[in-house]
């Protein structure tokens, strides 16, 4: 028999069983702490419920709380089972914390994300089952292009909810103080040269911001004068990049980067503007004019309510005979780490009722995806709105669809842009650069 | 002989409760830091596109050796690092001596002084954003109205601005952690010799160079190196300013990871970079270590 009050742990008046019980016990409230950690539990899911992350670039944006908030209280009193948690992360923030999800297997249930990129990489699930499911009647609201634009390599990703599309927004006072007439707003690059240099006075306004800042915003407004000049960005498969290489494209990036570089219209500082830069500037009264959707509408009333009877809109002037603009579109999906799969699709579902797709575009002032919200009396009673979803027409879709969208668009490109903007390259160095950057990108997928 | 048996039976007992008892910490830190490195390094090996993982060896590290964007943040580390160094020391230092001259409100004022190092770096940061902001920024203001400058500058939007912008801004934050520790070192200075060196003839640039100095030496090498390790991994700053931006100038070594993994989905070469940079930074923890270990043979020496 062991003399026990020879062992070690006697001395603390313990015995042997008692550490290693006590021991296991800590490592058993330790394990079980840990996994709750992990696991992410709410309460809610404890009493078994359902519990459903929800995370888009937008809601941390004022414009769109009421309307996000109302969603979740209506349909988490519809569902009583389900309760829906929004992840409140900042836009610029919006992507890296949905890939640092994504990789701890840990992604929100029902994301809006760059569908091309997020499905290359594996982070979405597709929904084709579900989608084919539905009956036609209730798939007929959406056109082919917006689900092809919601697709990758076939598979279908996301139910597209609303889009942004582009027009050139105009500070109706500022225009009139420079003795323009906004009944002919400038539908040629010329005539837009013409009105920037007049609306532009020196040290104290500007006609427009140039956006260089690190977004894809800065690529948004690239490829948007490039295409108003009948030029590409890349080639129709998207295995080239042709910036410098398609003579348009490079004449409508020297046009536009030189309202900067040579006309000194812009106002300084392009490399860290942005969005939000931009439509400050706008609400200031810094600058007269904002190439943006109708969200930036919403955003500089809210910034400063007492634009809002100044603001006017027309289409972004043109060097081709085709008109065009851009119509950018979100989609509601659902991750690879859902695991409420069919309850994420009756909230995706829900987010697309014509209730909310008439709020968003009233309150929030983002298009409607629905074919069958375009023509409906409550849309229609708001005039800009209908201006901007005449624009929709010719609108081409935003983002391209290439797996390292989100990369080239936030970064590459924008380094181009910095570069020929901070004068370490002229335009035409600079975005042969890129070109040559992206083809061994592509090269090396 | 029966009882040292038992005895060395006993010391192998106690010596086992005690693996025992530290076991549950040496757990911790292998789920928290040793595995997370092995798992670096071995994600330092593979390459990925899209779903698919392919093994590439040590083909992410020897790529490394041509990017340019990796070399670019290289420099941009080193000079951020030294520039941020430099300036903590040299603002820290004469910060200390004047606390330690004072005989009145000095807690209230070294409270002052530390405040910039007790908030949140985000939240300085974000601060920072908006006082420098090139249209509505203070900063502009202030300096147009002292005559400083003649127009707004682009604090974050010009390369050359953008990084001695964020630089100050960690010297704001950074100095006073350099401060504290020499303020700690200078009171321990034996007032007597400052005594002496008076009685002696000696000025007060004699004074700090031949009391106060050597007293301080060894708290000097500490800071310095504490100081740079602290500094190398710098992210949230110059993240939440310029997101390594404008044209890559302000990119340092931990925002070039992030942006390599998180915004361009490439987790092998991101975690190569950081093997590298936790490489440099070993470099100068065993500086670190040796430094206290001399420091110790010395003190204990006859």
């Amino acid at each position: 028999m062991t003399n026990r009050k020879s062992d070690g742990w006697a001395k603390w008046g313990v015995s042997r069983r008692q550490v290693l019980q006590g021991l296991a016990a800590a490592a058993a409230t330790t394990a079980v702490a840990g996994s709750r950690v992990v696991s992410g539990a709410a309460p809610a899911a404890r009493s078994g419920s359902i519990v459903l992350q929800y995370q888009t670039a937008n809601l941390t944006e004022a414009q769109y709380e009421p309307v996000w908030k109302a969603i979740i209280a209506k349909f988490e009193a519809q569902n009583p089972n389900i309760k829906v948690e929004p992840i409140l992360v900042a836009r610029k923030d919006h992507w890296t914390k949905f890939v640092t999800a994504s990789k701890a297997n840990q992604a929100p249930d029902v994301v809006s994300v760059d569908i091309a990129t997020a499905a290359y990489n594996g982070y979405l699930r597709p929904l084709d089952d579900l989608w084919q499911a539905e009956p036609a009647s209730y798939r007929q609201a959406w056109t082919a292009d917006a689900i092809k634009t919601a697709s990758w390599q076939g598979k279908f990703y996301g139910l597209p909810s609303w889009g942004g599309i582009y027009g050139e927004i105009y500070n109706k006072e500022m225009v009139k103080q420079a003795g323009l007439d906004l009944s002919k707003p400038p539908a040629t690059w010329n005539e837009y040269l013409d009105w920037s240099k007049r609306l532009t006075r020196e040290g104290q306004q500007w006609a427009l911001a140039i956006l260089a800042g690190k977004t894809d915003s800065t690529t948004r407004m690239l490829l948007m004068w490039i295409w108003s000049n009948g030029g590409e960005a890349f080639n129709a498969d998207m295995t080239q990049a042709t910036f410098a290489g398609n003579p348009k494209s490079l004449e409508a990036l020297e046009f536009y980067l030189n309202l900067d570089l040579v006309h000194k219209v812009v106002a300084p500082g392009a490399a860290s503007i942005n969005y939000l830069e931009q439509t400050n500037l706008f609400a200031q009264q810094k600058i007269a004019s904002m190439r943006n959707a109708y969200w930036g509408v919403a955003k500089v009333v809210g910034d400063n309510p007492a634009i809002k009877d100044k603001i006017a809109v027309a289409f972004p002037p043109m060097n081709a005979d085709k008109k065009v603009t851009m119509a950018t579109m979100a989609a509601d999906s659902i991750s690879k780490d859902c695991k409420h799969v069919e309850a994420a699709w009756k909230f995706v579902k829900f987010v697309n009722d014509r209730e909310w797709g008439i709020r968003r575009a009233l309150v929030s002032n983002w298009m409607p995806m629905r074919t069958d919200l375009a023509t409906d009396p409550e849309v229609k009673k708001d005039p800009t709105l209908v201006q901007f979803l005449e624009y929709g027409t010719v609108a081409r879709a935003y983002p391209l669809p290439h797996p390292l969208w989100a990369d080239i668009a936030a970064n590459d490109i924008v380094a181009a842009t910095q570069s020929a903007l901070l004068r370490r390259m002229s335009v035409k160095d600079a975005f042969t650069k890129l070109d040559a950057d992206l083809n061994k990108k592509f090269k090396e997928m | 002989m029966p009882q040292a048996g038992w005895l060395g039976r006993g010391l192998r007992r106690e010596r086992w409760l005690g693996y025992l008892f530290v076991a549950p910490m040496l757990l911790f830190l292998l789920g928290i830091i040793i595995l997370p490195l092995a798992h670096a390094f071995v994600t330092s090996l593979y390459r990925e596109a899209g779903v698919n993982v392919r093994f590439v060896g040590l083909q992410n590290y020897t790529r490394l050796l041509d990017d340019t964007a990796f070399w670019n943040s290289l420099r941009v580390s080193v000079v951020f690092t030294a520039a941020c160094v430099g300036l903590h020391l040299a603002i820290g230092m004469p910060v200390a001596l004047f606390l330690n001259t004072l005989r009145r409100g000095r807690t209230t004022i070294r409270l002052a002084f530390l405040t910039p190092w007790m908030v949140t770096p985000v939240i300085g940061a974000i601060a920072w954003v908006w006082l420098l902001d090139p249209h509505f920024g203070v900063v502009n203001h202030l300096l147009r109205s002292v005559g400083l400058i003649a127009a707004n500058q682009v604090w974050l939007g010009e390369p050359a601005l953008a990084l001695w912008s964020v630089i100050a801004v960690d010297v704001w934050r950074g100095f006073p952690f350099v401060m504290l520790i020499l303020l700690a070192g200078l009171q321990t200075v034996p007032k007597e010799e400052y005594e002496a060196a008076s009685i002696d003839g000696a000025g007060a640039l004699q004074r700090f160079l031949f009391v106060t100095l050597p007293h301080l030496r060894y708290l000097l090498v500490v800071a310095t190196t504490l100081d740079v390790i602290n500094t190398i991994r710098t992210f949230d700053i110059v993240a939440v300013m310029t997101r390594g931006g404008p044209i890559n100038a302000t990119e340092v070594l931990p925002v070039l990871i992030f942006n390599t993994a998180f915004q361009a989905n490439r987790f092998g070469p991101a975690a190569a970079i950081g093997v590298i940079l936790l490489a440099l930074l070993l470099v100068f923890s065993s500086l670190y270590i040796l430094v206290l270990q001399s420091e110790r043979s010395g003190a204990t020496a006859p």
